[in-house]
């Protein structure tokens, strides 16, 4: 396995003279100074290379993201291109191209790099959920019944709340975050652990505060999936009012470009 | 404006404090002028009194501990009780001479602005405020609570119970506002091992029985055959005996084969005849001939005769019999009588 990585290295170097991240990349587990080949490498690299073999790693680096995606954490490149691209990582910016092709127009899902400091992958469902488009209904997960009244809370209270609100408003639907729930177990660790780990919730420490606490936020992955229109649309209906009469947060849902990704597809 | 007195580096935090203060008040109240005048002589009883700086410094901690607890309260757009707390401190800041104290007023500060600019933005949201608790009441009906009517029966002040799926209601309704992918796994799933049981289950009933009727067959059967072959040795031997009787009555005439062993009273015993008959004639003790007329005949064979006409002049047949050619055998016969009597063991 060094071996191989070894000649890979050794390869690349022959390909280009200043490639610093391969070489270090020999020795370390994470690979965290995987840079990116440039366009000519990488024509280089497809050049010895068959169609084949291409479409092959490409379908793996796929399959990879599918599973991966299971447990809606965010995928690494880093773990990507030490499990599943490994030595064809010099044409790296290809096989990203033909996998995000892949996904659009095979499974309808968007490849998204949320963090690009981290570089850090989801996927995305493009096509908006139709009412009653499908006469099997899949298991409703109760957490992200849990998660739609936090985002919903934060959403309607200008996108930042103290944890305690949260908390207070759990009470009164009987989820204690003190108590074991019987639904989710320990509320905390649901809250701001698990959600903020798959990156749908932020949970960041307020300075000055003591005895300490923190504020809630919407994370990227919500940004990214969750419809502030369709948010509002239930409130609206939940309180027998006009989603209008809510203007500021009508203004938001339905102007920034960002919420109109998550949204409208009539966009496109 | 306060006129700073006292000592050099009390001068700058009280300074601070003064002007921070302004800046945290919502509304315009009116905060104490510097109209009181110390006399330098109080001024360094003051200083110096232990008791009072304790006093002071224990009475900003409390301050700033009611803020912190009642947080909620102070937000409440209902009261005024954030601009009460500043002009407590307001006041207390007249006898601050220390930097521990003054470091106390700043904390309070710091906490105080922190409300105050919660409170501010609570003002800031045009068109309808959001509640959370009516929102969490109304979630609470969409979940299908179940209120209770008797309104005096309050479990830990809540009424009403929560059905099972009171969260997976809102997970199906919160659905369309997730893009989210669908996640992914093999059609086949995993491997279930739940078929297995019932089959072995299965197999174990079916096996039981067997068994048991196994363990008593074997006992049975070998009674049934015991008795099968010693009756039917019984019964050949006895039929012998009738046709050697039948023969030496009368050796020159033929025994009609039909005559001998049908029963006219009983086709079951006919069919036996026939069958234990035919062992007579397989072992030789016996033989079977066509007279004149063709009609089968029966005869014993000599004692001396049974091993030589064994092996060469063995012919095979088959009889067969039928209730309808039974009964038109006796009337053809005129068969009245059994020649073969039943055995009294049947």
């Amino acid at each position: 396995m060094t071996q191989r990585r070894r000649l890979s290295a050794a390869q690349s170097c022959s390909q280009s003279a200043r490639q610093p991240g391969t070489l270090v990349a020999q020795e370390e587990d994470d690979d965290p100074t995987f840079t990116q080949p440039s366009t000519s490498q990488v024509q280089r690299g497809l050049d010895k290379l068959t169609t084949a073999q291409v479409d092959q790693k490409t379908a793996e680096v796929v399959q990879y993201f599918l599973v991966k995606d299971q447990k809606k954490i965010p995928i690494r490149r880093a773990d990507l291109v030490k499990h599943v691209v490994k030595e064809y990582r010099n044409i790296y910016p290809e096989i990203m191209k033909r996998a995000v092709r892949t996904f659009d127009q095979v499974f309808g899902l968007k490849l998204v790099e949320i963090d690009s400091k981290n570089h850090t992958y989801i996927l995305v469902n493009k096509l908006e959920t139709v009412e009653g488009a499908s006469p099997i209904k899949s298991p409703t997960n109760p957490k992200m019944g849990l998660l739609f009244v936090i985002l919903s809370v934060i959403f309607m209270k200008g996108g930042v709340v103290r944890e305690n609100l949260i908390w207070n408003t759990l009470k009164k639907l009987r989820v204690d975050p003190g108590e074991k729930h019987e639904e989710f177990g320990d509320v905390k660790k649901v809250v701001t652990d698990e959600f903020v780990r798959q990156r749908y919730l932020e949970y960041v420490r307020i300075p000055h505060t003591e005895p300490p606490e923190h504020e809630f936020r919407w994370g990227q992955r919500a940004d990214m999936e969750v419809s502030k229109a369709k948010i509002l649309e239930f409130m609206g209906q939940l309180h027998d009012q006009d989603p209008q009469s809510w203007s500021q947060q009508y203004r938001e849902a339905h102007s920034t470009p960002s919420s109109t990704q998550a949204s409208t597809s009539s966009q496109r | 404006m306060r006129r700073a007195r006292g000592g050099g580096d009390e001068e700058a935090p009280r300074q601070n404090g003064s002007s921070s203060r302004r800046r945290g008040d919502q509304q315009q109240s009116d905060a104490d002028d510097g109209d009181s005048a110390f006399g330098p002589a109080d001024l360094q009883d003051d200083d110096n009194d232990p008791g009072l700086r304790r006093e002071i410094r224990s009475k900003y901690r409390d301050l700033i501990n009611s803020v912190q607890q009642n947080r909620e309260d102070m937000l409440s757009p209902s009261n005024n009780k954030l601009t009460e707390v500043l002009e407590q401190a307001n006041k207390l800041f007249k006898d601050v001479r220390q930097a521990r104290e003054a470091a106390l007023d700043a904390q309070l500060l710091v906490v105080a602005t922190d409300l105050g600019k919660e409170k501010a933005s609570q003002l800031f949201a045009e068109g309808t405020a959001f509640d959370p608790t009516a929102y969490a009441e109304h979630l609470l009906s969409f979940m299908g609570l179940n209120r209770l009517e008797d309104g005096e029966d309050e479990q830990n002040g809540l009424d009403g119970y929560l059905p099972q799926d009171a969260w997976h209601r809102v997970a199906r309704r919160a659905e369309c506002c997730f893009r989210t992918a669908p996640s992914f796994h093999y059609m086949m799933g995993s491997f279930h091992a739940e078929p297995p049981p019932p089959k072995q289950r299965i197999e174990r009933q079916k096996k039981a029985p067997s068994k048991e009727a196994k363990r008593i067959m074997p006992t049975q059967l070998k009674k049934m055959d015991e008795s099968h072959q010693e009756a039917t040795e019984k019964e050949v031997e006895r039929i012998l005996g009738y046709l050697k009787s039948y023969y030496q009555d009368d050796p020159t005439s033929p025994i009609s084969y039909y005559e001998f062993v049908i029963d006219p009273n009983s086709f079951s015993r006919t069919v036996e005849n026939i069958f234990h008959t035919s062992f007579l004639i397989r072992d030789g003790l016996a033989r079977m001939y066509l007279d004149s007329a063709k009609l089968p005949c029966i005869a014993p064979v000599e004692e001396g005769e049974v091993e030589a006409g064994g092996s060469s002049s063995r012919k095979q047949c088959i009889i067969s019999i039928s209730p309808k050619t039974w009964r038109e055998l006796i009337d053809v016969f005129d068969i009245r009588d059994t020649m073969i009597q039943p055995s009294n063991t049947d």
